[in-house]
């Protein structure tokens, strides 16, 4: 392989991670990961114990496992729960690892406290890359690094739920170790006390058996006895033939709460026996703008109202009902300052878009590919394609819109609120309050769907400084509106190609330009398709408005732009669209299966009624791979889709109906933008606003979904909450092409048939 | 003072006629189950039975439901706490993902069986078309009104524990 | 050496960005109405001797509820209700670009106060039909304001 930093980056995409390289120079990592916050921070276990251990008769075996006396053991999960399932998968991995049956596991959101960063998930999130000096492969792992991680991830709070990473990163490389060595112990200590080889002993649903003395117990009578035993140093984790749990559809635990209304959401969150006072907020529509000022005149006569706050960024009320402060807000005459960004439209952005890429040309911007000769391939090319694409910036639209309830009283805050980074969450509402963060508590609740969106701190940040105004506790909700203007938006984009064919219509030059920057770095490249020329560049753009990551982050787009234009050549090549994509992955066995396995699926090349088409896509993101057939109906002049199919290689599926749910997700998520949605910017302002102008995709619009999971790479696991969603874009727009001969390049879909 | 029973309790309040039943379910009774999304009737979220019919509650002023029954997901289950048919199918077909939806969701499903019991999908579309998933699970929820209509299989027999 | 970090960096943009939009700053401007649990004060007449100027302010108040669906900008796009620029005395179902429902298309209504009270009170009896699901004005002098209000907007 060349050392260039352009060149073809590799097919395998775990080397670093496979289990034999973990266990292999892994036993200090084992260690260090359970234990390993303990080592490097000074026994941490002792400290963390009152938080997560109160009951009577609980004993804490380790950072992330709890045994209680009544024989449940308690997953304490360093990820929220947002919908995508991964705190109870997490759980099942634990389960699985230290034979503990499913009825008797409970889940725990681990308590915000640097202490439980997932050093792994800050691994996955910062990558190995960007450690300074890595000598080699082997001291990777060595725990000083782990220690080092562990720091970085509190100086970033990064207790983060994103990047498809849960279950690959904290569940492969954390919980089942902990598990592991959880039932390690525990053996360990009934053999001790038992007077038996610890080989004898064997573990199920819970209980240690012992077969020659017929002895028998629950976990929970050697609970404490283990937390004493040494920490293995290499925990023997399963074998996938060995796997009970993982693997199995297990029930997920949090669902029950979610259909009797007892679950709580940040909205539901706050102190016991308090009265809450409300909070409805209107922060300045345009980027840079302030408050400049405010007339309150009739709203401080409305019912309920209890106090009128100018915050200089935002103006809020505080009444005691949530409706009266909203009411009092829409009252409120507010003017704000000028901002740079006043003249601002997204058509003018557009134009500055296609102005970088005319300058970038046919070699300029950032490289983020350069493989052979994609330039000269292309001169010499028998037939060139060019085509450019389009898609518009995207709001996130959680079921629930942004909110925070806050007490800050004495020098100490509590915030109750969902967040994918709940460390963060602390800090932003610290500043906000004016105390340390160690002086925040943040109660971790359910979120109302996440998909990037609370990546963020501003809300509970807004939340505390109302609070700290008040010295009352006050939840504060944003409006629909409030959410839908003031989000951190997927960025627009538009993307350019030309690629050339060769007499026989093989694909010998790929050239593509675009103007985002590409987060993941992988999201624009096309390395499986065995392509021997190519060039993929970035020019750069200003985008002067709140960006964030959305659902599968670059991918979002470029899943779109690449199999568009894959599709575009293989029609001008004169080749069915997933026989040229076939020829293109001789060397990507797992791609090739997956494309396959959609293919199959869908009947792909049986017919279908007049006025119907077919698209495929493929797409790899996060580790895993998916492709996707979607059928449109044209006959009512609109596209209409009505089946998607969807073939997904994720390396093991732990539990495949959860990964089934997050790829029905996926591509949900995925045709609603397709579909419907965009968020235009004119005069600086975001100019949709509700449900009604950003819709929503709905019950009688849903295609009918089926799923097939591979299970190609069980050491070698993949994300599930985001992979679903890039194939489904170019999946549809191919099958209007296919229906109608019309080629979609822009996005949102509707917009071409209004 | 508006008379009124919630989940089959006679209540009188003192309250602006025109707060939205949303924020007095919420607010003045403690029952969080009832979920507020748009404020403007489009997403479902708050869906709530009124004499038995679906009603966005976040639009609808509590003088509405002067001397009317309100219904909420926290009483749709059996006294004992045995969960209705619709909130089992709901585990058995594992719908929830984040979940804010589902008690709208549910309530729309509930009102959906009571005057059609076994729907057909064109019925399924018309009385949930008010309610948005943007978890997109849409085709678990149609699976699961038919699980409770009786009319399909449920995926799974055990509930999560 | 691997060519391409393989681990991805989706979030820390965000990461960024959220860090700086943190702010401590106290107040601008503070207005205490009232502590918790202490009586409303009473209304210096807005709500309960309004004269025109007051009912008209108390009408844009009541109006903040139905803003959600209904712009009142001359010329403003309408949202999920049609625009209400200057509904006094337009015949009901006829603004242009507006997909009203087929009930109100032909309800014959003209939208004098009379018929704005009357519907406002209880859309659905009005005009049965009605896409308006929500927006039913209970409070007389609530519904009395917001008309004058609306009255006021294109005089």
């Amino acid at each position: 392989m060349s050392d260039s930093k352009f060149s073809k980056p590799p097919r395998s995409k775990a080397a670093k991670w496979t289990r034999r390289g973990f266990i292999g120079v892994g036993a200090l990592a084992g260690g260090a990961l359970i234990v390993g916050v303990a080592i490097r921070t000074g026994n941490p276990v002792g400290k963390l114990k009152p938080i997560v251990a109160g009951g009577e008769g609980e004993a804490l075996i380790n950072a992330w496992v709890k045994i209680g006396a009544d024989n449940l053991v308690t997953a304490i999960v360093p990820h929220c729960e947002m919908g995508q399932g991964a705190q109870s998968t997490i759980a099942q991995m634990l389960a699985d690892e230290m034979d503990v049956n499913w009825e008797n596991i409970r889940v725990m959101d681990a308590p915000a406290d640097g202490n439980y960063v997932s050093q792994h998930t800050v691994r996955t999130f910062i990558g190995p890359g960007t450690v300074p000096n890595r000598p080699n492969q082997a001291s990777f792992m060595e725990p000083t690094y782990d220690g080092l991680f562990t720091q970085l991830g509190k100086l970033g709070d990064a207790y983060i739920t994103g990047g498809s990473s849960s279950v690959r990163s904290t569940g492969q490389y954390g919980m089942r170790i902990a598990g592991a060595a959880a039932r390690q112990m525990l053996v360990a200590a009934a053999a001790a006390e038992w007077g038996v080889p610890a080989s004898e002993i064997t573990t199920e649903s819970t209980m240690l058996s012992h077969a020659k003395s017929g002895k028998s117990e629950a976990y929970a009578k050697f609970a404490a006895a283990a937390a004493e035993q040494d920490l293995p140093r290499a925990p023997r984790i399963k074998t996938v033939a060995e796997y009970k749990l993982m693997g199995m559809p297990a029930p997920r635990k949090d669902i029950p709460g979610k259909v009797d209304g007892t679950a709580i959401f940040g909205i539901d969150g706050g102190p016991e026996g308090q009265e809450l006072k409300y909070a409805a907020v209107k922060a300045a529509p345009v980027v840079g703008a302030r408050v400049e000022s405010m007339d309150a005149t009739v709203a401080k006569t409305m019912p309920g109202v209890l106090q009128i706050l100018n915050m200089g960024d935002f103006v809020a009320v505080v009444a005691d009902s949530y409706w009266q402060a909203q009411q009092a807000l829409g009252a409120i005459e507010t003017a704000y300052t000028k901002s740079e960004i006043d003249g601002l439209d997204s058509e003018q952005m557009f134009a500055g878009f296609t102005k970088a890429l005319d300058e970038a040309g046919a070699k300029g911007g950032n490289t983020k590919a350069d493989y052979g000769d994609a330039a000269g391939a292309l001169s010499s090319a028998a037939l060139k394609v060019e085509a450019e694409y389009k898609v518009p910036f995207l709001a996130h639209a959680t079921m629930e819109p942004m909110n925070c309830t806050a007490w800050v009283r004495g020098g100490k805050c509590d915030i109750w609120t969902g967040s994918q980074v709940p460390l963060m969450a602390r800090s932003g509402a610290a500043e906000g309050a004016g105390v340390s963060a160690d002086d925040v508590t943040m109660h971790s609740v359910l979120l109302g769907g996440g998909f990037g969106r609370r990546l963020t701190a501003e809300y509970t940040n807004q939340a505390a400084r109302i609070a700290k105004a008040t010295g009352y506790p006050v939840r504060m909700i944003w409006s629909r509106e409030e959410d839908t203007t003031q989000d951190f938006y997927r960025p627009a984009d538009i993307s350019r190609f030309s690629g050339g064919l060769d007499k026989d219509g093989k694909l010998l030059s790929w050239n593509n330009v675009h103007c985002t920057e590409d987060e993941p770095a992988e999201a624009a490249l096309v390395e499986f398709y065995d392509i021997p020329n190519v060039s993929v560049r970035n020019a750069e753009v200003e985008m002067p408005l709140r960006l964030g990551s959305w659902r599968s982050v670059a991918h979002s787009q470029h899943g779109f732009f690449v199999e568009s234009f894959i599709d575009e050549l293989a029609h001008a090549a004169g080749k069915d669209p997933y026989e040229f994509r076939r020829t293109l992955l001789a060397n990507s066995p797992r791609h090739l299966a997956v494309l396959d396995g959609a293919a199959k699926m869908a009947g792909w090349g049986s017919d279908l009624p007049e006025g119907h088409g077919r698209g495929i896509a493929l797409a790899r993101s996060f580790n895993s791979i998916v492709a996707e057939v979607a059928e449109v109906d044209m006959t009512g002049g609109k596209p209409r889709v009505t089946r998607m199919y969807c073939c997904v290689d994720a390396g093991f599926a732990m539990n495949p109906d959860g990964l089934t749910a997050q790829m029905e997700s996926g591509i949900i998520y995925g045709l609603t933008a397709a579909m419907y949605d965009e968020i235009t910017i004119k005069d600086g302002r975001v100019q949709q606003s509700n449900f009604h102008d950003y819709q929503m995709m709905r019950m009688g619009d849903a295609p009918r979904i089926t799923v097939q999971i591979i299970n190609g790479a069980p050491d070698n696991l993949g994300g599930a909450g985001e992979p679903g969603l890039p194939p489904a874009a170019p999946a549809v727009a191919n099958a209007i092409f296919a229906a109608t001969g019309q080629r979609i390049r822009e996005l949102p879909i509707a917009k071409h048939f209004a | 003072m508006v008379k009124l029973s919630i989940n089959g309790r006679p209540e009188e309040i003192d309250v602006d006629p025109a707060m939205p039943i949303l924020w007095v379910v919420r607010e003045r009774f403690g029952m969080n189950g009832t979920k507020f999304g748009c404020g403007i009737a489009q997403c479902g979220a708050c869906t709530v039975h009124l004499d038995g019919e679906p009603i966005r509650s976040c639009s609808t002023p509590i003088s509405a439901a002067e001397g009317k029954a309100i219904t909420t997901i926290e009483g749709i289950a059996a006294e004992d706490g045995t969960l209705s048919k619709v909130q089992q199918a709901w585990i058995s077909e594992q719908v929830p993902q984040c979940g804010y939806c589902q008690s709208g969701q549910i309530m729309s499903a509930t009102a959906l069986l009571e005057r059609s019991p076994q729907p057909s999908d064109e019925q399924i579309d018309a009385a949930m078309k008010g309610n948005v998933c943007r978890c997109g699970m849409y085709g678990r929820i149609r699976k699961a009104i038919k699980v409770a209509a009786g009319t399909e299989a449920p995926t799974r027999q055990e509930s999560a524990t | 050496m691997k060519p391409i970090s393989l681990i991805l960096l989706a979030g820390v943009a965000p990461l960024g960005l959220a860090a700086c939009s943190s702010e401590s700053e106290e107040p601008v401007e503070q207005i205490i109405v009232r502590q918790p649990g202490e009586a409303a004060p009473v209304l210096s007449g807005v709500a309960n001797s309004p004269g025109t100027a007051d009912i008209v302010a108390a009408g844009k108040a009541a109006f903040a509820a139905c803003a959600a669906c209904h712009s009142v900008q001359q010329d403003g796009a309408s949202g999920s209700g049609p625009n209400l620029y200057g509904v006094a005395g337009r015949a009901a179902g006829r603004l242009n670009g507006f997909a009203y429902s087929e009930a109100m298309v032909s309800s014959g209504i003209t939208w004098d106060s009379a018929a704005l009270n009357a519907y406002l009170a209880a859309p659905s009896e009005v005009v049965p039909g009605t896409s308006m699901s929500a927006g039913a004005v209970t409070d007389p002098e609530r519904r009395k304001a917001i008309i004058a209000y609306l009255a006021s907007l294109s005089q």
